[in-house]
């Protein structure tokens, strides 16, 4: 008979969407639950947590990284950016805005993680090419798109930015 | 009242959805993201054998474990889904036998899902093996009975046209193959779950579950547990995809609800990705053996299809997926083709597997497979293109509406010319020529096509048998819309559709529309989504609730304007009297007099503006048709298929937003070809699972999906608005034109594709080790 005794919590701290976060955690928490039950951010979905589908991507130090294959104790001291962190204010980024004018999104469930993935994507490289952006994104699955508004949003929103730095 | 006299401004339009800005920014609420105080979660131990007597299940150590509130066995759920048509019982949680690996046999209710999984582990399950029913051989044989009180064959018709037989034999040619579709399901990126919980307020009972229709289960959910419908509110929050799968009623839902119930405190499950791959429904999973008569021009006279349907271990509810899929696989068998003769045989089975129920296109894809497959048979026996043997097939233009042999009668559509539009855009013409060179250098070019016709807004469909939808419309005093559906949305856009047939019709601005859904305390009776129903049957209640609404808007301006209603007219949010734009009335004053300055009102109306409305179609089914085509290049070193060029020409009637369709098709598409290259749920020879995560089971991602091309035709319906279905017919007309595609690029190694799916592994052994798949 297995003996399951109850695991201390420790307190870690996380910088979330630029905030300073600590946070009581058991250390076997996977960083997206304590995303969505301990701090609130549920648009952190999670699809499989079997680390292949992508839905829970977030950006920790700038990488695309998949918080279920993550223990929150293993993000502490992190940067870590959900989608809540990369909309601004009210608004729309460029990149979201691309996402609704291409049709990019229809159940919006993988949807932060590949807004989340595309801007990593264009933040390294601002004007990539489709086969870049294919396969920045195979490992996001979204399972109503088909894929190719995904990639038009995708090049859309580089243009737009590009665009916007030749004007300045 | 005055009609439209104005074009559209938003039907037809690509209006960006107004769902997107929530969800784009993780806004939008699923079902994991309700979340109360004091709530609990369910972990289900579920059976590890495929068919086994329970002989033991000692929960002592679970309900010992600290944080564990509540430890459910079958005794302390008694619920039972009785099925009356087939006699079968299943227990929510298993009784004395388990039937299939995944069956859920304990439920633990603790304070969070890390706990309960914990306990989960504690539970010994002692299981006295039986042998599983795991082949349509074992289960047709009943070398044993799932269910012992009754045979493994549930199900079974026939259907033969007068004069079959003659037909069939007085044919010059006969070829036969046997068609099969391995299991598949759904997968939505959302997995399945369910939150209850007595609303401490009214003391009733609220469920939220990730659902297709509120109030279809609402009523299933009442009916098994003998609870008052006005005592149960429904939500179903923003839904991640559903395919099908969400339309089923499913057991967990009633442990929950009774732990919830039992408990006094708000209980919520969310299944895993494992548990899905599991205990979602599975789809497909049929065999059809099937004969075809044919002259030397390849006409086709007779076909014969004698199918096996494996339902699984029960018939879940919603429908028996076995049925569903050999009904529709069967009942279009002639496809677009104007074949005079059928016979067909149907024999539908439980075995000790997973139960089948609906996954997008049910039987369509299936049916569509068979439909493509006989006329590539015929082509490849006569030594004639395939494209030839289409066309002296198909119906045209002139014989609609048109009588299939299977009795369904077609209306108008553009079956031969939707064919003829793909070849051209593909360049079929240059197509053989290329095929040709490329085989002297060794590359194996092939190209296929599916002509499909998708039976869309069927009266009876995975969202239940109710034949209507129904729409309500209030103009706030403001003069802004909310508006409430039945329907049941999981990503296609019914909040923008619908606004947009509202806003036409009331020369409102689409913005000033909110469509809610969901949530059975504001929809109204509705069937939900299903079946390709929502835009036919949803828009047409839209566009009667807001004609009904338009009229009463008529009224009150006729009478203010002391003018007839038949002269009022509707323009940029104002109603004014025919050809004078300045004698009249804008919608928000004439909804601040409806509620808040009555006695302007005619004396026989009353005050405010609600509308409940409700359509039943005229026709009980429309059907969308269309032509996929698609060029691919067959790697016979690798085993892998390229997909060179890909054109959907689509006819779905009158297109509400175009951009929403091809959304649609874009989606099919893709789960198409995961359908023919990658998706299988396997079983070994003991009835496990051996697929139960999707690392095993393979969903196409970004690199495998290519551009497609898409052209619309539109032959309007008879219905309201000229609307048909179409969220099904891509993913109908995906796997039988790539299965096509690789049979005409593996011609030279004398393969013909007769099983989905299609695996590299196929591919090497086709060509290289000469296992011939030879028709």
């Amino acid at each position: 008979m297995n003996e399951l005794t109850t695991v201390e919590k420790v307190t870690i701290t996380l910088r979330v969407n630029g905030e300073e976060r600590a946070v009581s955690v058991e250390p076997r928490w996977l960083l997206s639950d304590v995303l969505r039950h301990e701090l609130g951010l549920v648009g952190t979905h999670v699809s499989c947590e079997q680390g292949v589908c992508g839905s829970c991507t977030v950006l920790m130090d700038g990488q695309p990284t998949r918080s279920c294959l993550q223990f929150a104790i293993q993000a502490a001291g992190s940067d870590i950016v959900t989608i809540e962190g990369v909309t601004h204010g009210e608004g729309l980024t460029p990149l979201q805005r691309a996402f609704a004018e291409h049709h990019a999104l229809q159940c919006g469930f993988c949807t932060p993680g590949m807004v989340l993935t595309a801007q990593a994507l264009l933040d390294k490289d601002p004007n990539p090419d489709e086969e870049s952006i294919r396969e920045a994104l195979s490992g996001n699955i979204c399972r109503c798109t088909g894929y190719q508004s995904i990639v038009d949003a995708v090049m859309a929103a580089a243009r737009t930015t590009q665009s916007r730095v030749e004007e300045d | 009242m005055s009609r439209l006299l104005t074009k559209p401004r938003f039907t037809g339009a690509r209006v960006t959805r107004m769902e997107d800005d929530r969800l784009l920014k993780g806004q939008g609420r699923y079902l994991d993201d309700i979340t109360v105080p004091g709530m609990l979660e369910i972990a289900f131990v579920r059976s590890n054998r495929s068919a086994a007597k329970l002989v033991e299940v000692d929960v002592e150590a679970a309900r010992n474990l600290p944080g564990v509130i509540a430890v459910l066995t079958a005794e302390d759920c008694p619920y039972v889904l009785h099925d009356e048509k087939y006699q079968v019982d299943q227990s929510v949680l298993a009784k004395d036998e388990v039937r299939f690996v995944g069956e859920p046999i304990v439920a633990i209710v603790a304070e969070n899902r890390y706990i309960a999984e914990d306990a989960t582990e504690l539970v010994r399950v002692q299981y006295d093996a039986l042998p599983p029913v795991l082949t349509a051989k074992d289960a047709l044989g009943d070398t044993r009975r799932v269910h012992s009180q009754r045979p493994n064959v549930f199900e079974h018709w026939e259907q033969v046209t007068d004069g079959f037989e003659d037909a069939f034999n007085a044919a010059p040619h006969r070829a036969q193959a046997t068609f099969v579709t391995h299991r598949q399901t759904g997968v939505p990126m959302e997995t399945r779950g369910c939150a209850a919980m007595v609303d401490p307020a009214s003391g009733r009972l609220t469920v939220y579950v990730s659902h297709q229709s509120v109030h279809q289960f609402r009523t299933d959910l009442i009916k098994v547990m003998n609870l008052d419908e006005h005592q149960v509110r429904v939500v179903v929050p923003e839904v991640g995809g559903a395919f099908g799968i969400k339309a089923m009623f499913y057991t967990e839902y009633i442990v929950v609800t009774h732990a919830a119930k039992t408990l006094g405190r708000p209980v919520k499950w969310i299944g895993d990705r494992t548990e899905s791959l599991l205990a979602d429904c599975h789809a497909r999973d049929n065999i059809h053996e099937v004969e075809v008569a044919f002259d030397d021009d390849g006409v086709i006279c007779a076909v014969r299809d004698n199918v096996i349907g494996d339902t699984g271990a029960y018939p879940i509810l919603g429908f028996p997926g076995a049925v569903g899929e050999a009904g529709w696989a069967t009942g279009h068998l002639t496809g677009p083709y104007k074949i005079p003769h059928v016979s067909i045989t149907v024999d539908c089975v439980f075995s000790n597997k997973t139960p089948v129920g609906a996954y997008r296109g049910v039987g369509g894809p299936v049916g569509a497979q068979v439909q493509e497959g006989y006329i590539d048979l015929v082509a490849r026996k006569l030594g004639k293109d395939p494209i030839e043997v289409r066309r002296v097939n198909l119906i045209q233009k002139d014989q609609f509406p048109f009588v299939s042999a299977t009795g369904n009668t077609y209306d108008p559509g553009s079956y031969a010319e939707s064919m003829e539009e793909a070849l051209r855009l593909i360049g079929y013409d240059t197509f053989r020529d290329e095929q040709v060179e490329a085989r002297k250098q060794g590359r194996y070019l092939g190209i296929g096509v599916c002509v499909f016709v998708e039976p869309s807004a069927g009266v009876s469909s995975e969202a239940g048998s109710i034949p209507y939808e129904a729409v309500t419309l209030r103009l706030e005093p403001s003069g802004k819309i909310t508006a409430s559906t039945g329907l049941g949305p999981s990503g296609q856009g019914h909040e923008t559709t619908l606004a947009q047939l509202i806003a036409d019709e009331l020369s409102v601005d689409v913005g000033d529309i909110v469509v809610l859904h969901g949530d059975t305390d504001s929809a109204p009776f509705g069937g939900g989504t299903g079946g390709s129903r929502s835009a036919t049957i949803g828009g047409g209640a839209a566009l009667k609730a807001a004609r009904e609404m338009r009229g009463k808007l008529a009224k009150i301006a006729a009478h203010l304007l002391e003018a007839s209603e038949e002269d009022i007219e509707f323009q940029d949010g104002q109603a004014h009297v025919a050809g004078v734009p300045s004698r009249g009335h804008s919608i928000a004053q004439l909804a601040r007099i409806a509620y808040t300055d009555v006695s302007k009102l005619p004396d026989d109306m009353q005050p405010g503006l609600e509308v409940v409305s409700r359509y039943r179609p005229p026709m009980s089914v429309t059907y969308s048709n269309g032509t996929h085509a698609v060029k691919v290049e067959v790697d016979v070193q690798t085993g892998l298929v390229k997909i060179l060029d890909y054109v959907a020409v689509n006819d779905c009637g009158v297109l509400i937003n175009p951009m929403i369709v091809e959304g649609q098709i874009h989606g099919g598409v893709a789960q198409g070809i995961g359908s023919t290259f990658l998706e299988e749920l396997r079983y070994d020879d003991a009835g496990q699972l051996t697929t139960t995560s999707l690392a095993e089971y393979l969903l196409p991602a970004m690199t495998d999906v290519p551009r497609m091309r898409i052209e619309h035709l539109v032959t309007p319906s008879g219905n309201d608005g000229g609307f048909k279905g179409m969220g099904e017919g891509s993913l109908i007309a995906g796997p039988p034109s790539l299965c096509s595609a690789v049979s005409n690029a593996l011609e030279p190694f004398g393969v013909f594709v007769t099983e989905i799916p299609i695996l590299p592994q196929h591919i090497i052994a086709w060509t290289k080790d000469k296992v011939a798949v030879e028709a």
